[in-house]
């Protein structure tokens, strides 16, 4: 009787074992899966958001030297100060045609990196603060913090604002480059209007 | 006499008229009515300021209690430029402690709503500080400790040693039979009743006859023997064929980030963080700036009463400290997020080709994004699928700059029918390999 036990017991427990070892083996979702030469996917190039020994700070995306300019990048010479902010305001002007396709264009980048604030009508009512983020004014009826009205805005008031950020804003100067900033302000004063 | 009585009058009524305005002023600042109060903070305050944490502007809670002078603080809302263009001192002082960054200025809320807000500000802050102290820090405990255990998840060491478990458990349970075994042996043989072992041998060897007798009829060994090799065959079948697929791959990631909450809730585009999709080949991890556009003011969850862990990660790995708002490059480490989908290098796939000029959306084939807490691989990313898509899908020639030429082509050989990517050469092998 007690032999039996025995072969019941441990035959129990090569089913068990073998059992969790197949169950979990097959839909392991925290692994890749078997691998045939994987050398072909972990390859020698290094991706860009790679971990890279070669750098100090262990990055492959490296931030390119201080003063590096890309080729026919559009400088904004304005200080992120008030004084910058003013003098923005006066002498820089947009140097991008109003015609449809970049309005358009401005209107497809408005929607994807503002609305979620601003709204899409620029009312300051976007999905966001629905949730509890501090809503910003609207670009037709409300005050600006660094004064005047929101649909006074000139150039450059916009402009200094998307790269630096303001406020609760933060800078969009990583995600629009400055063709893309023009046509954003383009938007901007179509909204003004409403 | 008279001209006593009138100056008497004069003296009381200027003694009144003063009295009036010190009891008004002085009503202003004991009575400022909380509700009303609450009413304009929402509206005029909460944009920039919380009463307990630092946001764009100070935390009011503490500063306002601190500061007694209604009047300035009356000045301060309806016009803080002209105070720091006045330079009053300590305009001056909270200016330049906040980056220069001018408040807006209400020139529409009278003195009687800055006192009513201010009394708001006070009592919440007030009830803030009563309530909290011990409850956040065990809160925070327990928040970090769950969140670290969610974090790890059922790890290996844990599946390990709780195998390690069972089997000590049966080895114990084995040597312990061995001993009742034992002990029993000897009460028998106290007892001086061997026979029963003779019987306790004999049902042993009645199991295995049965065994050797169905092993005898071969049929039944040929039948068992067929379903382990057609088993055995289907596994290895299925194993190959998915080998180097990582489809349903769902690594842990080193922030949580929920992209159903993201994309889902807040419906924020996927191009406002993957915003090297449309214009680059990568679409590119975005990098922890682009998550401080919000973070900066968001720490918690909405309603939470305390600051999330895994913001806190991000304001971790940038050296940024919340209540000083200051960066320290110093302590800055990059997040080591977990690739997911990961082509071989002999393969060129391009994001914004595919997003631009052939306009995919986002789901066709990294599935509903939008609903997933944990983003897994939902394709195969087989070359299968890739030829399977350039085969079925359509090109959309309207208003599409990079076809034009192509289009013209398509017309001038008369053809009108839809053309697929596979048509222009979508299959062709260079076309992703060289």
């Amino acid at each position: 009787m007690l032999a039996m036990n025995k072969i019941k017991i441990l035959g129990t427990t090569v089913i068990i074992i073998a059992a969790t070892i197949i169950t979990s083996s097959c839909n392991d979702k925290r692994s890749t899966g078997w691998e045939f030469a994987p050398n072909m996917y972990e390859h020698l190039a290094y991706d860009p958001d790679q971990q890279n020994g070669n750098f100090k700070d262990g990055k492959t995306a490296q931030v390119p030297p201080a003063g590096t300019v890309p080729v026919g990048f559009i400088s904004f010479d304005y200080p992120n100060t008030k004084d910058g902010y003013d003098k923005a305001s006066i002498e820089y002007k947009n140097t991008i045609a109003s015609t449809p396709q970049n309005l358009a264009d401005g209107e497809l980048l408005f929607a994807r990196f503002c609305s979620p604030c601003h709204g899409a009508t620029g009312q300051g009512d976007g999905e966001v603060t629905k949730h509890g983020f501090p809503a910003p004014p609207s670009y037709s009826t409300g005050q600006s913090s660094r004064g005047g009205a929101m649909k006074d805005l000139t150039d450059g008031k916009i402009y200094h604002s998307i790269t630096y950020g303001v406020n609760a804003m933060g800078s969009y100067a990583s995600q629009l480059d400055p063709q893309e900033r023009m046509k954003v302000t383009l938007y901007v004063h179509h909204l003004q209007t409403l | 006499m008279r001209s006593f009585s009138l100056i008497f009058k004069q003296f009381s009524r200027s003694v009144l008229l003063i009295a009036g305005f010190a009891f008004l002023g002085f009503s202003a600042y004991a009575q400022g009515d909380a509700a009303k109060g609450e009413a304009l903070y929402k509206a005029k305050c909460s944009a920039c300021h919380k009463i307990d944490i630092r946001v764009v502007g100070p935390a009011l809670g503490q500063i306002v209690t601190a500061e007694t002078d209604d009047k300035w603080l009356a000045k301060w809302v309806q016009n803080s430029q002209g105070l720091i263009a006045a330079k009053d001192p300590k305009a001056l002082k909270i200016f330049n402690e906040y980056n220069q960054a001018g408040m807006t200025a209400f020139a529409e809320l009278s003195d009687g709503d800055v006192a009513d807000i201010m009394a708001y500000t006070r009592t919440t802050w007030k009830t803030m500080q009563a309530v909290p102290a011990p409850g956040t820090v065990a809160g925070q405990a327990a928040g970090t400790a769950a969140g670290q255990a969610a974090a790890t998840g059922p790890s290996n060491l844990v599946v390990f040693s709780m195998i390690g478990i069972i089997v000590l458990a049966f080895i114990i349970i084995l040597v312990l039979n061995k001993v009742i075994a034992r002990l029993e042996r000897l009460l028998l043989k106290n007892k001086g009743l061997f026979a029963e072992e003779a019987a306790t041998q004999k049902a042993p060897v009645d199991r295995l006859a049965t065994v050797k007798k169905l092993a005898k009829n071969k049929k039944l060994v040929f039948f068992v023997l067929l379903c382990g090799t057609l088993a055995f065959c289907s596994w290895g079948w299925v194993t190959m064929w998915n080998t180097n697929i990582h489809q349903g791959y769902q690594p842990v990631q080193p922030i949580k980030f929920a992209h159903d909450l993201h994309a889902g809730a807040m419906k924020i585009d996927c191009q406002y963080c993957h915003s090297g999709a449309y214009k680059s080949k990568n679409a590119s991890i975005p990098s922890l700036n682009v998550c401080m556009n919000c973070h900066k003011t968001i720490d918690r969850a909405l309603n939470s009463k305390t600051a999330s862990t895994e913001i806190q990660k991000i304001y971790d790995a940038l050296g940024y400290d919340p209540q000083t708002q200051k960066y320290d490059s110093t302590k800055a480490r990059p997040v080591q997020w977990v690739r997911i989908h990961n082509l071989p290098d002999f393969v060129y796939f391009n994001h914004s080709q595919h997003v631009v000029a052939g306009k995919q959306k986002c789901q066709t084939c990294h599935g509903q994004i939008q609903e997933m807490k944990e983003v897994y691989q939902y394709s195969p990313l087989t070359m299968k699928w890739c030829v399977q898509c350039h085969k079925r899908t359509k090109v959309d020639f309207k208003g599409n700059a990079y076809y034009t030429n192509l289009e013209q082509v398509h017309k001038l050989l008369g053809e009108h029918k839809p053309v697929s990517v596979a048509v222009m050469g979508g299959i062709e092998c260079s076309k992703c390999h060289y």
